[in-house]
């Protein structure tokens, strides 16, 4: 966990970001990071059956709202979500994907990071 | 500009002399040391070499090894041997290793400052140009299928990077730690450049491979999406210091295909590789997910989503009663796009 803090660390440093999470394919979660406050936890809620079905086919997604900004990644370990304000500068945040993502790769086939695959008993 | 030479040889006295020696070409080229391959492989990474010139036998690399890694990491860099042990098979070893030059010990320092300035020089022989925007010159030599690589230096920040180019063909690109693609849109983002243009290319390998014309669309994408980034942050900051608490207003999005189209020729005067705009209900299921998550982290109702499903085309998709879709060329400007759309 602390590889991926610091795999994320230059995305986190980047104005108006407010987290990052990863997702399976499978909808479970694999890691969370949080520099602002969420009301709910994640692991509360289910997110494999409805939303990260709905993602299939999709490499990349940026979707903005009234007070927030999404981005979504296909990675090979599953999605990469990263949680930003309205002012957060979404080319060099992607940039920064663009360069991290290899290395997340990698580390998802290191042994580091296999017991987040294993399936729940 | 002075430029960077380095000099490798375990002769402590030699390099010692060499320096020294050299100092009197101060003013063309200052030189850097290094005791063996090594040492020299990190002088690379941390300085801005333009010429290297490397013993052969040395402890830890020699220069054998040393000329391959410069051929293949540095290919803009030309080295130029020098050796007590010289043997025809030697040279002619060294030469098909990629050395511009071969020199025999004991040598003169003028000599090898001469060959070195002479080297030097060839970085220039197609010429200079100053105070330039790199990408109309740079669509020159492809349509001209000239081989070659470019020296260009950001005038604002003092960045350098080189191109490599083959029959017109960008092979590779470098800029400080960057490589290919990534280095190739910092290159071409800067707005004046000074450009210097060698007639030939040490590369062979092509490590990029897009087209030059993508490239520099995509970078300019990436420059205008950066700049937007900016001026977002600055005026949030100058809401923030005159704590000015201004609600954002509700998205008017035109869900018409005129009303949209009009909109981006009112804002951009141009179409913005827009392709098609129809209403598809099939991506309502994904637009509810998207609201879920927008719940989840407090961030308001969804006003607009960009969707790239590695197709020939990307989807903007505008949320009402059934989703509104653009469908747009992926090259388009993206950033500006959800801009325009989201007010």
């Amino acid at each position: 966990m602390e590889n991926m803090k610091k795999l994320f660390g230059d995305v986190l440093d980047i104005d108006d970001v407010k987290g990052v999470m990863i997702f399976s394919f499978k909808g479970e979660l694999i890691f969370k990071e949080f520099l602002t406050p969420i009301s709910e936890e994640p692991e509360s809620r289910e997110w494999g059956p409805l939303f990260i079905d709905s993602l299939r086919g999709i490499r990349e997604a940026d979707i903005v709202y009234e007070s927030g900004r999404l981005y979504i990644r296909k990675t090979g370990l599953g999605y990469l979500l990263i949680l930003m304000g309205l002012f957060t500068p979404v080319a060099m945040m992607r940039l920064n994907c663009d360069i991290l993502l290899p290395s997340l790769e990698k580390s998802g086939a290191s042994k580091g990071l296999a017991h987040f695959f294993k399936k729940k008993k | 500009m002075v430029k960077n030479v380095l000099v490798v040889d375990d002769d402590r006295e030699l390099l010692l002399s060499l320096s020294e020696g050299l100092e009197r070409y101060g003013e063309t080229f200052s030189v850097l040391v290094a005791g063996d391959g090594q040492v020299a492989v990190e002088k690379l990474k941390g300085n801005s070499i333009s010429l290297v010139v490397t013993d052969l036998k040395m402890p830890n690399m020699d220069g054998f090894a040393l000329l391959a890694h410069i051929i293949e990491q540095y290919p803009e860099i030309p080295v130029i041997v020098i050796t007590a042990y010289s043997t025809p098979r030697m040279e002619k070893l060294a030469r098909e290793g990629g050395a511009v030059g071969y020199i025999e010990k004991p040598f003169m320092i003028d000599s090898l400052a001469r060959k070195i300035m002479t080297t030097l020089r060839k970085e220039t022989e197609g010429g200079t140009l100053h105070g330039v925007s790199s990408g109309i010159f740079l669509q020159l030599i492809e349509m001209e299928e000239k081989t070659c690589t470019i020296r260009l230096v950001d005038k604002s920040s003092g960045k350098q990077g080189v191109l490599f180019f083959r029959n017109g063909e960008l092979l590779d690109a470098k800029c400080d730690n960057l490589q290919g693609e990534f280095a190739a849109y910092e290159i071409f983002s800067w707005d004046e450049t000074e450009i210097s243009i060698q007639n030939s290319c040490g590369l062979k390998k092509k490590k990029i491979n897009r087209d030059l014309q993508a490239i520099l669309l995509e970078a300019m994408r990436l420059k205008d999406e950066a700049a937007q980034g900016q001026e977002s942050v600055n005026e949030g900051r100058e809401e923030d210091e005159a704590e000015e608490v201004t609600e954002i207003e509700e998205l008017e999005i035109p869900v018409d295909e005129n009303a949209i189209r009009d909109k981006f020729k009112k804002e951009i005067g141009r179409n913005l590789g827009v392709e098609d705009i129809y209403e598809d209900g099939s991506w309502d299921g994904l637009i509810a997910q998207m609201s879920r998550i927008g719940t989840f982290f407090a961030a308001g109702r969804i006003k607009i989503s960009y969707i790239d499903r590695e197709e020939s085309k990307d989807f903007i998709l505008l949320p009402g009663k059934t989703t509104t879709v653009i469908s747009v060329n992926p090259r388009c400007p993206k950033d500006r796009i959800i801009q325009i759309l989201s007010g």
